[in-house]
């Protein structure tokens, strides 16, 4: 056994020995070291996709046999080792801050089972980037699917919890059900069930990429499949949906992205499917967002806008390797990868940092915060990390990324198509009004959330939470600022030389103009601020936190101009006690805001699927005989069928 | 970091930084004899600064940390975006200076921090502001890429530096295409430094306000950073279009003369296009808020027009 199978292994041990420990022994001490164990055996996998990243190596170990000719293999090349890097550095995070988060679950009994299942989770995500062969990619799949199913279900007597559940619990089955269809027609394809090159026509690789597109869209919650992301995650614990934003939505875009790079020769219709796809994911993502009130919904939006950048990143690549621009290819796949990377990093942070929140407060609208930055000043430094790296700012990690998909698109004079273009700068607008949404949708999140005055007893009354939980938004966050400024020297490092502006130059420069501005009026001017009594109000006695401006109307200018996206429907009726109609006696008004892709897409589908069963079900009626004589038939029809026309 | 740099960031932000209040007071002077009133001195923002500088700062007990930084912060990040524009001549500079989506990206950090210290004193004047201005910016800002993503197209660069060395060798406009971004390129310094038609920066009436608003709990010397930094936002912007559009006199190499005339070129075109701009203000009224999106529309359509050019030429 050499050094990775050692890492590689006891990391495994590690996670599995955390899954046991708390259904054993229901201690908090069990449940503190379980989380230890994850926390240990991300530390391994950091150590192990490092060193396959730099090397290069790509080992792959055989572990166990389900079926004669069905090997179980583990198998990692640079690929996989990226997202096990992004799962590790997540778990990192994330197990610290659990020690203390899981603990203020309602009973013993669920504090165990999250410990349980957050351990089983991270598994089997780890175990579905490392599957080496579709079976074992599908069995943890459905462990992964199944496991989440379960945290999002944690808080189950609610009422809005159990329909979340069943929502997410149809799209991840549907997902599933796609890759199924996916693999099964590659199996037939190629006759075999490894991760291999495709050499194959594209015409007969269509299906699998449909399937698949599909499939892994929905789990990564590309627009139209994304509407089980805003149920799920406010559902969840904030650490679960820290860790289904960050790192499963990411488990998908690998999956895909393994099918997209083992086809030789895909097609370019592709790319454009998928960039535009990315696009609209992206734009829709951050619209509803600026909406939203509720912080982890809002978030979860937020999510959707994320994976919508990450897929545009990938459609680019198709399209410019198709073009023959291998540059600007390698370019805009390197910066989809890292965004995912980065996304995971902040979009952990932000949901940890609201979980803090939450906690704090007892509530998740937004509308009932304020003045947090007063009470937990930790927390909202953190947070605002997270907020200035998913806005996309220099030198953070989230701005890098967005500026490889701008530098690509910038540079897109390259390829000669011309309709191509004209697509590229289309697309190019969308992706520049989506960067600066997000930038207006976290100024309202942080700005709304711990600014100003506090709104409710609950904000005023906020305190800062337990060091575990602080001190595990502080890895993430480090992460976000350390990966930006030393962006172009990892990338090196790795092998990509892409000629990105260097963050860490910037930072200095940055920093130093900081510290010299400081000293030149350092001795201006009187020495010591003054208090004023309150914030000036035109003369106002008191200033109250109702005066603030709030969530609504932060965002109200955006929804004015948005207002066809998001489909209002006012209506009135009017009843007058004239026949001329002008005096007004009575009436009602309704302001409706069509949830479009439920009402229009998800209804009508789910409305079919239910009238077909209703239709199988009466040919159920539980009777011996009836089920015999279904057997009859279908042997007789098989009969006839394999006499006629086999 | 080679001597020809360090040069240049010396000169070329010590420049900024020393004329860009003159250009304020210049606008406020044309507007104002286009009014038929005497007008500020010219000297006036200098004076207006160094008044600031010596006033105590104040802060409302409900603001926070962000109030304290911001001043500062955005000072120092339009120093930074200073580098990426050469007014007295075209450095050496190291990878990455000069890049324009880094530029657009550190006009993006002032905006965010700027949105935020509005919110920051819990006024309603100030969320007004920030709610404003981020809704604005973000109907510009495709507007803003597109632009820069036309010069991108036209000069074959991602990078000013490279830019401006393109344009500087040759006496006219390269092509009848740039003179169509810089179109866009004017209508982007009204909307970025809050002139009329979009924000008016001579009231204080809740109507108009959005720059207005956010700072209104600043004072003192922070406010005085603040100021400095809007004048210095406004240069910056100016320089590009001057540098896109009339780049005659901009040196490539470093000698006395040559930043000389560097230097005087650009104050005789930067002053022209303050009264450009001084005309253009006191020509236009303010336009209600929800019709700025399609103001904006009509810079979208000159650069997208622009590009348009470039791919069926």
């Amino acid at each position: 056994m050499n050094l990775l199978e050692a890492f590689i292994y006891s990391a495994i041990i590690a996670l599995i020995a955390g899954t046991v420990l708390p259904l054993l022994y229901h201690s908090k001490n069990s449940r503190k070291a379980s989380f230890v164990l994850s926390f240990l055996s991300s530390i391994l996998l950091l150590i192990f996709a490092g060193i396959i990243l730099y090397t290069g190596k790509e080992p792959s170990f055989p572990a166990f046999r389900f079926l004669p000719g069905l090997d179980f293999t583990l198998a990692t090349d640079r690929l996989s080792a990226g997202f096990i890097l992004l799962i590790a550095a997540v778990t990192l995070g994330v197990s610290i801050y659990s020690v203390e988060y899981v603990e203020h679950a309602k009973s013993e009994a669920r504090k165990d089972i999250q410990a349980a299942l957050t351990n089983l989770f991270i598994l089997s995500m780890l175990m579905v980037v490392l599957a080496g062969n579709m079976v074992g990619f599908l069995v943890f799949w459905e462990i992964m699917s199944l496991s989440s199913l379960m945290l999002v279900l944690h808080d189950y007597t609610s009422e809005e919890n159990k329909k979340a559940g069943l929502f997410y619990f149809i799209m991840t089955s549907l997902s599933t059900a796609f890759l199924f269809m996916g693999f099964m027609s590659l199996f037939s394809l190629t006759g075999s069930a490894e991760f291999g090159q495709l050499d194959y026509p594209t015409s007969s690789l269509t299906l699998p990429f449909l399937c698949l597109f599909t499939g892994f869209g929905i789990k990564a919650g590309l627009v139209p499949f994304h509407k089980w992301l805003p149920y799920a995650h406010p559902a969840a614990p904030s650490s679960i949906s820290a860790l289904m934003s960050g790192v499963m939505l990411k488990v998908a875009i690998y999956g895909f992205l393994r099918f997209l790079l083992s086809v030789a020769t895909p097609e370019l219709w592709w790319g454009t499917l998928i960039l535009i796809a990315g696009t609209l994911s992206a734009i829709l993502g951050v619209i509803y967002a600026i909406k939203e009130s509720d912080i982890k919904r809002l978030l979860a939006y937020s999510s959707i806008e994320n994976i919508g950048i990450i897929f545009t990143g990938i459609g680019l690549y198709l399209i410019f390797k198709l073009e023959g621009v291998e540059s600007l290819a390698l370019l805009s796949l390197v910066g989809a990868c890292f965004h995912a990377f980065n996304h995971a990093l902040f979009k952990s942070l932000l949901f940890l940092g609201a979980g803090s929140v939450v906690h704090a407060t007892g509530t998740r609208n937004i509308e009932a915060f304020g003045g947090l930055i007063k009470r937990m000043p930790y927390t909202a430094t953190l947070f605002l990390i997270g907020s200035v790296s998913i806005a996309g700012l220099p030198p953070t990690s989230g701005f890098v990324s967005e500026l490889m998909i701008f530098q690509v698109y910038f540079n897109s004079s390259a390829i000669p198509d011309p309709l191509l273009k004209v697509l590229l700068i289309i697309t190019l607008s969308v992706f520049a009004l989506t960067s600066a949404l997000a930038a207006a949708l976290f100024v309202k999140l942080f700005g709304i959330t711990f600014l100003a005055l506090p709104r409710t007893k609950y904000a005023h009354e906020a305190t800062e939470v337990p060091k575990p939980m602080l001190l595990g938004e502080t890895i993430p966050a480090a992460f976000c600022i350390l990966s930006g400024l030393f962006s172009s020297r990892i990338l090196a490092l790795l092998g990509f030389d892409l000629g990105i502006p260097d963050m860490l130059l910037l930072g200095l420069i940055l920093a130093a103009a900081c510290g010299l501005v400081w000293l030149a009026v350092r001795n201006s001017g009187p020495a010591k601020a003054r208090m004023s009594k309150e914030t000036w109000g035109c003369g106002i006695l008191a200033q109250h936190p109702t005066m603030e401006y709030t969530s609504a109307g932060f965002s109200e200018p955006l929804v004015v101009i948005f207002k066809k996206i998001y489909r209002t429907e006012i209506s009135s009726t009017r009843i007058y006690s004239d026949t001329r109609e002008s005096i007004f006696k009575n009436g009602t008004a309704r302001i409706h805001l069509i949830k479009f892709f439920e009402e229009r897409l998800y209804l009508p589908v789910a409305s079919a699927v239910s009238l077909v069963s209703s239709q199988v079900s009466k040919m159920q009626n539980g009777k011996l005989d009836t089920y015999v004589l279904y057997v009859f038939i279908a042997v007789l029809t098989l009969m006839t069928f394999t006499r006629y026309f086999a | 970091m080679n001597a020809s740099f360090l040069l240049f960031t010396l000169l070329n932000t010590g420049f900024i930084l020393l004329v860009s209040p003159l250009f304020m007071s210049l606008i406020k002077k044309v507007k104002a004899s286009t009014q038929g009133r005497k007008g500020p001195n010219l000297l006036q923002s200098y004076f207006d600064l160094r008044k600031l500088m010596k006033k105590e700062v104040i802060y409302s007990p409900n603001s926070s940390g962000i109030m304290r930084i911001t001043p500062y912060l955005n000072l120092a990040v339009l120093i930074l975006a200073s580098l990426f524009v050469p007014i007295v001549f075209i450095p050496e500079a190291p990878a990455g200076i000069g890049n324009i989506i880094v530029f657009l990206y550190l006009l993006a950090i002032e905006r965010f921090f700027t949105a935020l210290c509005g919110l920051d004193a819990g006024s309603t004047f100030g969320g007004m502001g920030s709610s404003r201005l981020m809704s604005l910016s973000a109907v510009i800002e495709p507007t803003m890429v597109i632009a820069f993503a036309a010069l991108a197209y036209v000069l074959k660069t991602v990078n000013f530096h490279e830019m401006f060395a393109i344009t500087a060798g040759s006496t006219i406009p390269k092509s009848p295409t740039l003179t169509l971004i810089s179109i866009s390129l004017f209508i982007i310094i009204i909307v970025e430094t809050g002139r009329i038609p979009v924000d008016n920066p001579a009231t204080h009436l809740e109507l108009t306000m959005i720059n207005e608003a956010m700072i209104l709990e600043q004072s003192g010397k922070n406010l005085a950073l603040i100021e400095l930094a809007h004048a210095v936002k406004q240069t910056i912007l100016m320089a590009v279009l001057i540098n896109i559009l009339a780049p005659w006199g901009l040196a490539t190499k470093v000698t006395f003369a040559g930043l000389a005339v560097s230097c005087l070129y650009f104050l005789v075109k930067a002053s022209l296009l303050a009264g450009v701009i001084g005309l253009f203000e006191s020509s236009i009224a303010k336009m209600r808020l929800f019709r700025l999106p399609s103001f904006y529309m009509m810079a979208f359509f000159f650069s997208a027009l622009t590009i348009l050019m470039e791919v069926f030429a």
